[in-house]
């Protein structure tokens, strides 16, 4: 049963941001599977006067072949409304003058194309699925206990993710193997870092308080979201497990069964 | 000297104190027979999760070491009595040779994970494995949580931060068996018949070996072999008894100033 309290603040709303993964679709072999209802929730959502954005933790895939996946599965998306943590870290890196050891999937090494690895003096981590075998888990281990000050960035920090075939490690839990072998802490880059929020707000030209996040993920989607100021709406799809409701720090502002329950609720609010 | 304590049984790490790899520290056979010499129990004390106690032994005796394969107390030893307390069926994730210690436990149907220093184990696949189960309800047992160790070819990663992973993607805690924790050094030396406040501690690892031993009641040395990294001893709070090149000198020392 749908929380019946949180709609209430979308009289107000402005904008609505989206989490893909386990929201859009479930990923798994080929492209994944679209989440039943879903398709048609981002086009009443485009079609209304709320503005849209997606931000995802996604860094198997460039942006352009990322978007052109949920294009095929049959979301209205485009390839400016999505921030995944990639281009976010090469800005930074670019900024600080840091050349990266990438421990990442091979899909996204074209989004660092333009960024100088020689002689790395930090290491940035994704999602980097069976590319963190013990070997390269060693190679970036040791290119940060070679550093007189080690940097790690990590593009998110989820404990799992959800495939057709079942809950899988994020890399998360690889910054956590990678911290406590050098005794560090990870520079976040992508959610909850607040940062990674403010970025998407920016760009819609809102405050916090104007804004939704919609996840499944309770600790990283609707948490991050609330703690810059954002309401935050977790759908009961994708990773979502049901001690997410009785969480000890993170009390999500409603709890939906699924993303299209979630725009029925919104747009009901505001007399579409 | 005020507050001087006599000591009665020593426990010396194997790996990185008494040899690295297939390598003595220069001088340690010899100084072993001096300390056999003094009246003081010794025991080795081990995080050493390749390998099977058997093979440590027969590994010590090539490098022509003084010492008898019960006198080696390993982390492997304390996990299965942990797993035959709880009558549990383990998943292992431990080198083949290391299987030997557990031979006649039930691993079919796994409804625990164990988890030792396993390279060839640690990938995104096996991972994947452990942590559904944890999710399941499995308990996760880790047979030391060190960070790194030392290989020919440099430093490697430990089984800790595959622990330390684990534990952050099921939200669940480690019953950790071996060094540092205090129940692992007080069980080795109450096998000696004596109490942690009687024993010495000499190890490479500062926190693993020093850090633990002293929390346990014991008095710690740290030697700058294996995978001792300059400064390790300001990690430590109170600091090791005593900070040494290696093993030759910390028995030196404990000759001296300890008996």
């Amino acid at each position: 049963m749908a929380d019946t309290n949180w709609p209430s603040c979308c009289r107000s709303l402005k904008g609505v941001v989206l989490d893909m993964c386990g929201v859009l679709y479930d990923s798994g072999e080929g492209d994944g599977v679209a989440i039943p209802g879903s398709i048609e929730a981002v086009q009443r959502l485009k079609a209304s006067d709320l503005q849209l954005r997606f931000c995802t933790n996604e860094t198997q895939a460039t942006r352009e072949k990322f978007v052109a996946k949920l294009q095929r599965l049959g979301f209205d998306i485009s390839v400016s409304e999505v921030f995944p943590p990639a281009p976010a870290v090469v800005a930074v890196l670019k900024q600080r003058g840091l050349r990266p050891h990438l421990l990442v999937y091979d899909g996204v090494l074209p989004e660092f194309d333009s960024i100088d690895k020689t002689n790395p003096n930090c290491v940035v981590i994704g999602d980097a699925a069976e590319n963190f075998s013990y070997q390269n888990l060693n190679e970036a281990f040791r290119v940060l206990v070679g550093l007189e000050k080690p940097v790690l960035f990590s593009m998110g920090q989820g404990r799992y993710y959800k495939e057709t075939d079942g809950l899988k490690l994020d890399v998360g839990v690889f910054m956590k193997a990678l911290e406590y072998a050098c005794d560090l802490e990870a520079e976040v880059i992508g959610k909850p870092s607040p940062m990674f929020f403010q970025t998407v707000l920016g760009d819609m030209n809102l405050q916090p308080h104007e804004a939704l996040m919609i996840g499944d993920d309770l600790v990283n989607d609707v948490g991050g979201a609330q703690h810059c100021g954002m309401k935050g709406v977790q759908v009961r799809t994708g990773k979502y497990r049901p001690s997410d409701e009785r969480h000890p720090t993170v009390t999500a502002d409603g709890t939906v069964d699924n993303l299209a329950q979630a725009v029925d609720m919104i747009l009901a609010q505001r007399g579409h | 000297m005020a507050g001087r304590r006599a000591v009665k049984a020593v426990l010396i790490d194997l790996s990185g104190t008494l040899h690295v790899e297939d390598t003595a520290v220069a001088g340690a056979q010899e100084a072993l027979s001096r300390l056999r010499q003094a009246s003081v129990a010794v025991k080795f004390v081990t995080n050493t999760t390749k390998e099977s106690r058997r093979s440590l032994y027969e590994r010590l005796l090539r490098l022509n070491f003084d010492l008898q394969e019960q006198e080696i107390f390993t982390s492997v030893s304390a996990a299965r009595s942990l797993l035959e307390q709880n009558q549990h069926r383990p998943l292992l994730l431990l080198e083949d040779s290391a299987l030997e210690d557990f031979t006649g436990i039930d691993t079919s149907e796994p409804n625990a994970v164990v988890v030792g220093l396993a390279p060839d184990h640690f990938n995104y696949q096996t991972l994947n494995t452990a942590f559904r189960m944890i999710l399941d309800g499995a308990p996760l047992i880790a047979i030391h949580k060190a960070r790194y160790y030392k290989r020919k070819d440099g430093l490697a990663l430990g089984p800790g931060p595959f622990v330390a992973g684990l534990e952050y993607a099921t939200g669940c805690r480690a019953s950790v068996v071996g060094k540092p924790e205090k129940a692992f050094f007080t069980q080795a030396v109450s096998e000696l018949g004596c109490s942690p406040s009687e024993a010495v501690m000499i190890g490479d690892d500062a926190r693993d070996d020093v850090g633990g031993a002293q929390d346990a009641g014991m008095l710690g040395i740290l030697v700058r072999t294996g995978k001792y990294r300059e400064g390790d001893e300001n990690k430590l709070r109170p600091p090791p008894h005593l900070t040494c090149d290696s093993f030759p000198e910390a028995v030196d020392h404990i000759l001296k100033n300890l008996l």
